[in-house]
Order: structure tokens, then C-alpha cells, then sequence
């Protein structure tokens, strides 16, 4: 809500500490997490070794319902990290909030916009990229005005569109979800013991909730950019 | 909090997109090099060996079919081979019976015949000796009782014709 941040300058541009310490600890963790459950890889998979398996059939699993011809084999990889992270991060700010001295060092990094628009813009590049590379550059640049000429400022239109709900989406989802929380947390505060009791059953309640919300949203977040990326890989 | 929506203002801070794009991307390779890499290859190296062990089953169970299918047959026609064997030796024993039987028959009916022919020679034979024994003695009494009264030949003319007599009344 009120939250103060510490910003860095650096080459000219401006770092927001909280951003991208949260940023950090989310990627340390889906490492952590990955890292934990290959150590022993066999023909005949462990329990560690199950989990992961399940987890990649899971993603692969969206990238296949986007692209079912099987073309979107190359993208396992992006979907499976993207949908990882983006869970991880939604969930960070839920059980790990870190305020020293008034500024919150660590939160959901996705609970803001700027994040949630740096991984938009990894989707949207990977799937510009792949369609430049599939049709060529002037062959790209014709898909615009497909499958009628008219329908160029729409398409073009809808780039930005697209890169703006994927972004903001995830993001309102998991802002709006913090922000509950700190409600309650202030009405927890205000009247002592008895708005304490109150709002600690609410609190849990949200949390959990939260914890639907930041999964679903991870993987809505995931099947849009499979489902973005195959539509820049087909001609209409 | 307003204005990090707003892009240009004061506030905001651009490096953080810079800085999601390179961790994401670390993080990316990290992944593939630590875990994504030999897990997906294994998952491969998986499905493959389940893809060879099902088509080894196939080709034994088929296998396994084939040599079933053969030993019945086998079992069959060594069943209808054994019936075979065992009728024939059946229709040998009874026709090597029947030769016996009859065999036995025609030998102990030609021992009836030679006995009968033979019963029936020696009779003939005591009755022409007994003929011959009973005409001498005849004489010889005839001839003894009334001495040259008449000749032998007379004599003996006359008895052969009662005998004569004699043995045709006996056949009656």
C-alpha cells in the first residue's frame, strides 16, 4: 500500500531494490526447488525425481494444448521455467514479507507492473522472434495485414493488447491480493485484541485463497504467452 | 503506489525490466543445465525402453502363440495316431483269431476224416479176413463131418453163397 522503496541508480537507470532482491530470492528458490528434486536421475524414478517429472509433464502439457502439432517442442523449456517462477514469485509475497527500517526489501515481485511487463515482453519477444525466424522477415511484416489488408491497425493494435493484459492481468491479481492482505492486517491492528481475533480467521482465509489465485494466474500466465507464440507461428 | 503506472514519472524504475530479463534468462540456463537437461533426457530414454519392451512382448507373445499352436497339433496327431495304431492292431488280432479258429477246424475235421476211412478199412479188412477165416473153417468142419461126400469145390461154392446171403441180409 504505502510501502516506501529504495531505489539505485545505476548506468543511467533506476533500480527499485525491493523489485529486484524479490526478483532474486524467486529465482533462487525455483533453482532451489528444480535443483533438489534432479540430484538423482534413474530409468526408474524416485519420489524427487516424480515431482519434477510431474511438474514438466504438466507444462508440457500446456504448451502442447496451444501447439498441438507438436511444433511447440522447443518452447518446454520456456513454458516449464516461466510457469515455475511466476508461481514461486506469486506465492513469495504471501508467507515472506521483508520491511527493514520502513522499506520492504522483499515481496511478490509480481505484485508489480514493471515485473510482470519484463516477463510479458520475454513472451512476446520469444514469439516475435520465432516468427521471424519461421517466416522470414518480410513474411513477418505480411502476417500483419492477414488475413485481410483492413485488419492491419487491428492487428497491430493488438501487440499492444496483448503485451498489456498479460502483463497487467497477472499483476492486479497478485496487487489486489497483497493489498487485501494489508487491509486486514490494519483492521487486525486497530482495535487490539478483539479486531486481532477478528481478522486472523480473514487473514488465513485470503491467504489461501491467494494461494489458488497465484497458481492459477501462473498458469493462465503460461498457457496466454504458448497461446500468443502459436498464433505468430501460424499464417491465417 | 500510482505512480509506477504511470511510465515517465519520477518513480519509476525501468532497470527492474532489465533486471528480470537477465535473471529470468540465467535462471532459464541454470535450469536446463541442472535439472531440465538429464531429467528430459531420461523421460526420453524412458518412454523409448517402454516402446521397445512393448514390441519385445508383441514378438514373444506371438512367439509363444505360434509354439502353443504347434504342440496342440502335435499332441492332436499323435492322439489320432495312437487310436490308429490301436485299431489296427485290433483288426490284426481278430483277423489272425479267425485263422486260427479256422484252422484248427479244418485240421480237426480232416483227423475225423482219416479216423473214419480209416475205422472203415480196418472193418473192411477184418470182415474179407474173417470172410475168408470163416469159409476155410467151414469146410474144413463140412469136410471133416461128412468127409468126401463132396469135393471141396462143391463145397466151398455152396458156402461162399450163404455167406453171400449171409452178409446181404447182415447190410439190410
Amino acid at each position: 500500500m504505502d510501502d516506501k522503496y529504495k531505489f539505485i541508480e545505476f548506468l543511467g537507470l533506476r533500480f527499485n531494490v525491493a523489485n529486484d532482491l524479490s526478483v532474486l530470492v524467486s529465482a533462487v528458490l525455483v533453482f532451489i526447488l528444480v535443483f533438489a528434486l534432479s540430484r538423482k536421475v534413474t530409468m526408474r524414478p524416485g519420489k524427487a525425481q516424480n515431482v519434477l517429472e510431474w511438474m514438466i509433464d504438466f507444462t508440457n502439457g500446456i504448451v502442447k494444448s496451444a501447439m498441438p502439432d507438436g511444433s511447440g517442442k522447443q518452447f518446454n523449456l520456456y513454458a516449464f521455467v516461466l510457469f515455475l517462477f511466476i508461481f514461486v514469485s506469486n506465492q513469495l509475497g504471501l508467507f515472506f514479507q521483508l520491511k527493514v527500517g520502513g522499506f520492504t526489501y522483499v515481496k511478490s515481485p509480481t505484485s508489480n507492473p514493471l515485473i510482470t511487463m519484463g516477463l510479458a515482453t520475454i513472451s512476446l519477444l520469444i514469439s516475435h522472434y520465432y516468427a521471424v525466424k519461421k517466416f522470414g522477415f518480410g513474411g513477418y511484416l505480411s502476417n500483419y495485414a492477414r488475413p485481410v489488408k483492413f485488419l492491419l491497425p487491428i492487428n497491430l493494435l493488438e501487440e499492444f493488447t496483448n503485451f498489456l493484459t498479460l502483463s497487467l492481468r497477472l499483476y492486479g491479481n497478485i496487487f489486489a491480493g497483497e493489498v487485501l492482505l494489508a487491509l486486514i492486517g490494519t483492521v487486525a491492528k486497530s482495535l487490539g485484541a478483539v479486531t486481532f481475533v477478528a481478522a486472523m480467521p480473514l487473514a488465513m482465509v485470503w491467504q489461501g485463497f491467494s494461494v489458488f489465485i497465484g497458481a492459477i494466474q501462473a498458469y493462465v500466465f503460461t498457457t496466454l504467452s504458448m497461446v500468443y507464440i502459436s498464433r505468430k507461428l501460424e499464417q491465417e | 503506489m500510482a505512480g509506477l503506472l504511470v511510465l515517465g514519472a519520477n518513480q519509476v524504475a525501468l532497470g527492474d525490466m532489465l533486471f528480470i530479463l537477465v535473471s529470468f534468462i540465467v535462471l532459464a540456463l541454470l535450469v536446463k543445465h541442472f535439472a531440465w537437461g538429464p531429467v528430459t533426457k531420461m523421460m526420453d530414454a524412458r518412454s523409448e525402453k517402454i516402446t521397445g519392451d512393448l514390441d519385445y512382448a508383441d514378438q514373444e507373445r506371438t512367439r509363444a502363440e505360434k509354439l502353443a499352436k504347434e504342440r496342440e497339433d502335435a499332441l492332436k496327431n499323435s492322439r489320432a495316431e495312437a487310436v490308429e495304431i490301436v485299431n489296427k492292431a485290433k483288426e490284426s488280432g481278430e483277423t489272425q483269431k479267425k485263422s486260427i479258429v479256422s484252422d484248427a477246424h479244418s485240421e480237426a475235421e480232416e483227423l475225423r476224416q482219416r479216423a473214419k476211412s480209416d475205422a472203415a478199412k480196418a472193418r473192411e479188412d477184418a470182415m474179407s479176413g474173417a470172410q475168408n477165416d470163416i469159409a476155410n473153417l467151414s469146410l474144413e468142419i463140412a469136410s471133416k463131418v461128412i468127409s468126401k461126400e463132396l469135393n471141396a469145390d462143391d463145397q466151398k461154392s455152396l458156402i461162399d453163397s450163404y455167406i453171400k446171403e449171409l452178409t446181404v441180409n447182415e447190410t439190410k
